[in-house]
C-alpha cells in the first residue's frame, strides 16, 4: 500500500513538472512529452535523471528536439492509434542500424570524439548506438551504457576478455581504468604509428601519439636519444597492451628474444637503412649475464645521456 | 517521499566477475530520498578485505596485490533536481571504488547546472608493484604509487558558444631498484636504489562555437612535466658477478629533467545536410625538455685498479608534432555510406647534448651529440558500405599511406661536423572487404578480410605482407546470448637473407543463459595461438652466430564459467572460475623442444629452446554469498583463490586466498 502511495505521489509530482514543457500546437504532429506519461510511467518517472531531460527543461528547442519526441518522433498519431510501435515515428527496436545512427547523430554528430563514427569499425559491423547504450535503463549514468564497461565491450570481444584474464594486464577488470581510456568506440582517426589500417579505434594521446603515453608519461620524451622502435612502430612492437603471460606485458617470455629479433643486422631495416645493429662481440650470449639486456640498457624507451640507453 | 528506482540500478548480470569484490548485487531496490527540489539516491558497500599468500609474495603483488584492511569497496550517489531548475546544480553524481587502501582506487564526480556549467572530475590511484624478476624483464623493482586526476569544466554547455577549461595531473612516486655497469662494459652489474619522483601537469582552455551547420572547437593547452628521480648507493656491496675484481664503492646520481609541451588543437565540423558532412582536425604541439645528468661513482675496475669517475651531461630535446585530418562523409540514402579521410602526421625529434667524463680527476672523454629523427606520414583511407537488404550488407575499405623517415645521428668533439641525413620511404597499401548478415533478428554474422603490403618495413618484425581475417557470430535473445569470434593474422617480412613470419589465430566463444529471472549462467572459452620464426644474429664466446632462429610458440587456453542463483529473494549465491593456461608445445622441461630442429646451430640450442615457449597456468576460482538482512541492507561474503604455476621454474609460483566480508546499504 505504501509503495502505491509513493508511486502515486511521485507520478503526480512528475506530472506537475512535465506540464511545464511547451504545449504543442494543434496543427502540429507533436503531442508534447507529458502526453506520453500515462502509458509509459516507468520511463517518465526516471526521466529527470537522464541527460536528455535537459531538452525538456531548456524550453527553447523546437518540438522535434524536445523530450520523448526528440528521439522517438512525433507522437500524435501514436496516441490516436492507442499505441503500437508501428505508429510512432521512431521505435528503436524497429529501426535499421543506419536509422538509429542517423537519429542519434542529429544532435551528437558535432562532438569531437564522434566525428569518425561513420567510418568506424563498429558502424561497418552494424554496431550502432543502441547496441551499447540504453537511454532508459542505463547502468552508467554518464554515458548511458546498457552495461558497465568493460562488460559492454566483452559482450562481443570475447578474446579481449581472455587477454585481461592473464597474470600481467592493465587493471580494467579491477575498475582502475576502462576500455575507453585507450579506445574510442565511436572511431578514431587514421593510425599514427605503423602505416596500415589497424588499429582504427584508438583514442590518441596528447601529441597524437599512442594512448599508452597518456599515463606512461615518463616513456614519452622527448629524449635526446630516442629508441626509434617506440616512435615509428609504436609500443606494440614489444608489448601486448591488453594482457600477457609475460612480465611487463612483453611479447616474449625472455627479454633477449624481444631485442634480438630486431637487432640482427639483417636487410635494409632500421634507422640507418642498413639493418638494426647487432650487439658487439663483448655480449657473450652463451653467458646468462648477457641475456637480460635491460639490466644494462636500463633506459630502453629513450635516454638523454647515452646513445645505447645505458643511463 | 521516496521514489522507487527499480530500473536504475540493476544487477549487472554475471558478465565479467574477475575480482570478487565489490558485490554487484544492489542492496534492495534503489530508493531515493527527496530533499527540497532534489532527489537523492545513495548506495555504498563497506567491508574488510583479507589475503593469505603462499609462495612468491612479490609475484602475487605484481598480479593481484589486494591486501588486508577495511575498504569502501564501492559507493555511488546521485542527486538530481526533479524540475531541472536547481539553484546551484541540477545533477550531482559520485562513483567510488576501492577507497581506503585498495591497490586500485577510483572515483569520479560530476556536478552540473543545466545550461550554465558542467564539471567532471576523475581521480585514480594505482599501487604498482613489479618485483625484481630475474627472468623476462631484467632485475628492476618498482613499488610506486601512480595518481591520476582529471578536471574538466564546461561553461554554457547547451549554448552555441561554450567555454572549456581543464586540468590533469599524473604523478608517480616511490622506491625502485635499478641496475647498471660501471667503469667497464665487461665489468659487473650492480643494483642501486632510486627514489622515483615524476610529475606531469596539464592546463587547457578552449571553447566551441556552433554557428548554423558548422561547429568550431579550439583548445589551447600547456603540459609541464618533470622527473626528479634521484639515485644513490653509499655502501659497497658485491655485484651480480662475484668472480671479477670490479667493485662499486659509492654512487651518486642526479638526473633532473624538466620540460613542457604547449599545444593547439582545432576541430571544424560541418553537417551540411543529413547526407553530407565534412570535418577537419588540426593539432600542433612543441614538446621540449631540458636535462642534466650528474653522476659520481668510485670503486675498482675489472683489473682491480682504483677508479673514480664523474659524468656530466646536459642538453635539450625537442619534439614538435603536427597532425591534420580531413574527412568527408556521404550518405546518399539509408543503403549507401561513403567516407574518405586524409591524414597527415609529422614528428620531428631533435636534440643535442654535451657529454663530459672525468676519470680519476683527469678528463677522459668529451663529446657533443646531435640527434634528429623525423617521421612524416601521409595517409588516405576510403570506406564504403552498402546495405541492399535488411539481412545482408557489404563494406570495404582501401588505405594507402606513405611514411618518410629521416635520421641523422652525430657524435663528435666540438665543434660538431655536419652530417647528411639518411632518408627512407615506406609505402603501404591495404584493403578490407567485409560481409555482414542478419538472417534472423537475433542472429548476426560478420566476416572481414584484410590484405596489406608494405614495401619497406622499418623493423624485421614489422608488418610487411600480411593478411587478417575476422569473423563474428552472435545470437541474442532475452534468455540466451551466444557469441563467437575468430581472428587470424599472418605476416611475412623477408629480405634475401632473412625471414620473419608470424601466424596468429584466435578463437573465442561465450554464452549466457538465463532460464529464470533468478538464475543465470555464463561460460566462455578462448584459444589464442601465436607462432613466430625470426632470424637471429648474436655473439657467443666471441663468435658471430648468424644462422640461428628465434622460434616462439604460445597456445593459450582461457576458460571462464559462472553461475548465479537468487534464493527466495533473500540471498544471492555466485560461483565462478577463470583459468588461463599457456600449453605451448606440451613440453615439460625447457630443453626438450619439439621445434628445436629449427635452430640450425647446435651450440645455441640450449640458449634458445628455453625461450621458445613459456608454459604457465593461472587460475582463479571465486564464490560469493550475499544475504538480504533488510530491504536495503545486505551482508556479503566472498572468497577468491589465485594459483600461478610455471612449468620450467617454480620460484615465482604462488597461491593466494583473498576475500572480503562487507555490508552494503542503499536508499
Amino acid at each position: 500500500m505504501g509503495l502505491r502511495i509513493i508511486l502515486g505521489l511521485s507520478f503526480g509530482a512528475a506530472t506537475a513538472i512535465w506540464a511545464q514543457a511547451p504545449p504543442a500546437k494543434d496543427s502540429s504532429p507533436f503531442a508534447g512529452s507529458n502526453s506520453c506519461r500515462p502509458c509509459h510511467p516507468a520511463q517518465a518517472l526516471q526521466f529527470y535523471r537522464n541527460p536528455h531531460f535537459k531538452s525538456t527543461v531548456a524550453a527553447n528547442l523546437p518540438p522535434e528536439d524536445t523530450g520523448c519526441e526528440g528521439c522517438h518522433g512525433a507522437g500524435k498519431k501514436h496516441i490516436a492509434a492507442g499505441g503500437g510501435k508501428a505508429t510512432i515515428g521512431r521505435a528503436f527496436s524497429l529501426l535499421e542500424p543506419a536509422q538509429v545512427l542517423d537519429t542519434c547523430l542529429r544532435c551528437h554528430s558535432k562532438d569531437v570524439n564522434r566525428t569518425n563514427i561513420r567510418r568506424s569499425s563498429h558502424t561497418q559491423a552494424n554496431v550502432v548506438c543502441t547496441s551499447c547504450h540504453s537511454v532508459h535503463t542505463p547502468q552508467s549514468p554518464k554515458a548511458l551504457l546498457a552495461k558497465k564497461q568493460p562488460d559492454t565491450c566483452y559482450g562481443c570481444h570475447n578474446e579481449v576478455r581472455a587477454q585481461f584474464a592473464q597474470p600481467f594486464k592493465h587493471r580494467v577488470n579491477e575498475g582502475f581504468m576502462s576500455c575507453s581510456d585507450c579506445h574510442n568506440p565511436h572511431g578514431g582517426n587514421s593510425a599514427v604509428s605503423k602505416t596500415g589500417h589497424r588499429p582504427r579505434m584508438i583514442e590518441a594521446g596528447l601529441q597524437n601519439e599512442q594512448p599508452c603515453m597518456k599515463c606512461h608519461t615518463d616513456k614519452r620524451g622527448p629524449f635526446l636519444f630516442e629508441h626509434a622502435a617506440t616512435r615509428v612502430d609504436g609500443c606494440e612492437i614489444c608489448h601486448s597492451p591488453h594482457g600477457s603471460m609475460n612480465t611487463r606485458l612483453l611479447k616474449r617470455p625472455v627479454v633477449f628474444t624481444v631485442c634480438l629479433e630486431c637487432h640482427n643486422g639483417a636487410g635494409s631495416f632500421g634507422r640507418q637503412s642498413d639493418g638494426v645493429p647487432t650487439q658487439s662481440a663483448s655480449h657473450n650470449m652463451a653467458d646468462p649475464r648477457y641475456r637480460n639486456c635491460t639490466t644494462c640498457h636500463v633506459r630502453i624507451h629513450g635516454s638523454n645521456s647515452d646513445r645505447t640507453f645505458l643511463r | 517521499m521516496r521514489i522507487l528506482l527499480g530500473g536504475l540500478i540493476l544487477a549487472g548480470g554475471i558478465w565479467a566477475q574477475p575480482v570478487v569484490a565489490p558485490t554487484p548485487e544492489p542492496a534492495g531496490s534503489a530508493r531515493g530520498d527527496n530533499a527540497g527540489p532534489y532527489n537523492i539516491t545513495n548506495s555504498f558497500e563497506i567491508g574488510y578485505r583479507f589475503k593469505d599468500v603462499d609462495g612468491n609474495t612479490g609475484k602475487y603483488r605484481s598480479d593481484v596485490n589486494f591486501g588486508n584492511g577495511i575498504r569502501l569497496l564501492s559507493g555511488t550517489m546521485g542527486v538530481h533536481t526533479r524540475d531541472g531548475k536547481g539553484k546551484f546544480f541540477d545533477e550531482l553524481l559520485l562513483d567510488l571504488r576501492g577507497l581506503g587502501n585498495d591497490p586500485y582506487q577510483f572515483s569520479s564526480f560530476r556536478m552540473q547546472k543545466n545550461s550554465l556549467y558542467r564539471y567532471d572530475m576523475m581521480w585514480r590511484e594505482n599501487e604498482y608493484f613489479n618485483p625484481a624478476l630475474t627472468i623476462s624483464g631484467g632485475q628492476h623493482l618498482l613499488s610506486t604509487s601512480r595518481k591520476l586526476q582529471d578536471h574538466d569544466l564546461v561553461l554554457l554547455p547547451q549554448s552555441k558558444l561554450k567555454f572549456r577549461m581543464g586540468y590533469s595531473r599524473n604523478s608517480q612516486g616511490g622506491p625502485g631498484l635499478w641496475t647498471g655497469q660501471w667503469f667497464d662494459g665487461r665489468g659487473d652489474e650492480y643494483s642501486y636504489f632510486a627514489n622515483v619522483r615524476r610529475e606531469q601537469n596539464e592546463y587547457r582552455v578552449g571553447g566551441d562555437l556552433d554557428i548554423g551547420r558548422v561547429k568550431l572547437t579550439v583548445m589551447r593547452g600547456w603540459e609541464f612535466f618533470k622527473d626528479d628521480t634521484n639515485f644513490g648507493r653509499n655502501t659497497p656491496t658485491p655485484g651480480a658477478n662475484t668472480s671479477d675484481r670490479n667493485t662499486l664503492s659509492s654512487l651518486r646520481r642526479d638526473e633532473p629533467m624538466h620540460g613542457s609541451t604547449p599545444y593547439w588543437r582545432a576541430h571544424l565540423h560541418s553537417q551540411l545536410s543529413r547526407q553530407f558532412s565534412v570535418h577537419g582536425r588540426f593539432t600542433h604541439s612543441s614538446g621540449r625538455r631540458d636535462f642534466l645528468f650528474d653522476e659520481f661513482a668510485s670503486g675498482t675496475d675489472r683489473l682491480g685498479a682504483a677508479r673514480n669517475r664523474q659524468i656530466l651531461v646536459s642538453g635539450t630535446g625537442t619534439r614538435p608534432v603536427t597532425t591534420g585530418h580531413f574527412t568527408v562523409s556521404l550518405q546518399p540514402d539509408q543503403k549507401w555510406s561513403f567516407a574518405n579521410q586524409t591524414g597527415y602526421h609529422q614528428a620531428r625529434m631533435e636534440g643535442n647534448g654535451r657529454y663530459g667524463e672525468l676519470n680519476n680527476g683527469t678528463v677522459g672523454l668529451e663529446l657533443v651529440s646531435f640527434e634528429h629523427l623525423g617521421i612524416r606520414n601521409v595517409s588516405n583511407t576510403s570506406d564504403a558500405s552498402w546495405q541492399p537488404l535488411k539481412q545482408a550488407g557489404v563494406f570495404g575499405s582501401f588505405h594507402v599511406s606513405e611514411r618518410r623517415i629521416r635520421s641523422n645521428q652525430l657524435e663528435d668533439i666540438a665543434p660538431i661536423r655536419a652530417g647528411a641525413p639518411i632518408e627512407q620511404t615506406n609505402r603501404n597499401k591495404a584493403g578490407i572487404f567485409g560481409v555482414r548478415l542478419q538472417p534472423t533478428g537475433p542472429l548476426r554474422i560478420l566476416f572481414s578480410a584484410e590484405v596489406g603490403r608494405n614495401d619497406k618495413p622499418f623493423y624485421p618484425t614489422s608488418d610487411k605482407d600480411y593478411t587478417a581475417y575476422v569473423g563474428r557470430v552472435s545470437y541474442r535473445t532475452k534468455k540466451y546470448q551466444l557469441s563467437s569470434d575468430f581472428r587470424t593474422f599472418n605476416n611475412t617480412n623477408s629480405t634475401s637473407l632473412f625471414v620473419h613470419s608470424s601466424e596468429g589465430r584466435t578463437w573465442a566463444g561465450a554464452g549466457t543463459w538465463s532460464p529464470r529471472t533468478n538464475v543465470q549462467f555464463d561460460a566462455g572459452y578462448s584459444y589464442q595461438h601465436l607462432n613466430t620464426l625470426t632470424g637471429l644474429a648474436y655473439f657467443a664466446d666471441f663468435n658471430l652466430v648468424e644462422s640461428s632462429k628465434s622460434y616462439y610458440l604460445t597456445n593459450l587456453h582461457t576458460i571462464h564459467a559462472g553461475g548465479q542463483v537468487q534464493i527466495r529473494k533473500r540471498a544471492d549465491v555466485y560461483a565462478g572460475f577463470v583459468r588461463t593456461q599457456d600449453r605451448a608445445d606440451g613440453r615439460r622441461t625447457p630443453d626438450a623442444g619439439s621445434r628445436a630442429n629449427v635452430v640450425s646451430d647446435p651450440s645455441t640450442i640450449a640458449l634458445l629452446t628455453g625461450a621458445q615457449v613459456f608454459p604457465v597456468s593461472f587460475q582463479s576460482p571465486l564464490a560469493r554469498v550475499s544475504v538480504v538482512i533488510r530491504n536495503n541492507l545486505r551482508w556479503n561474503f566472498g572468497w577468491q583463490y589465485y594459483d600461478y604455476r610455471e612449468k620450467f621454474l617454480s620460484f615465482q609460483d604462488y597461491s593466494a586466498h583473498t576475500g572480503y566480508v562487507s555490508l552494503s546499504y542503499s536508499f
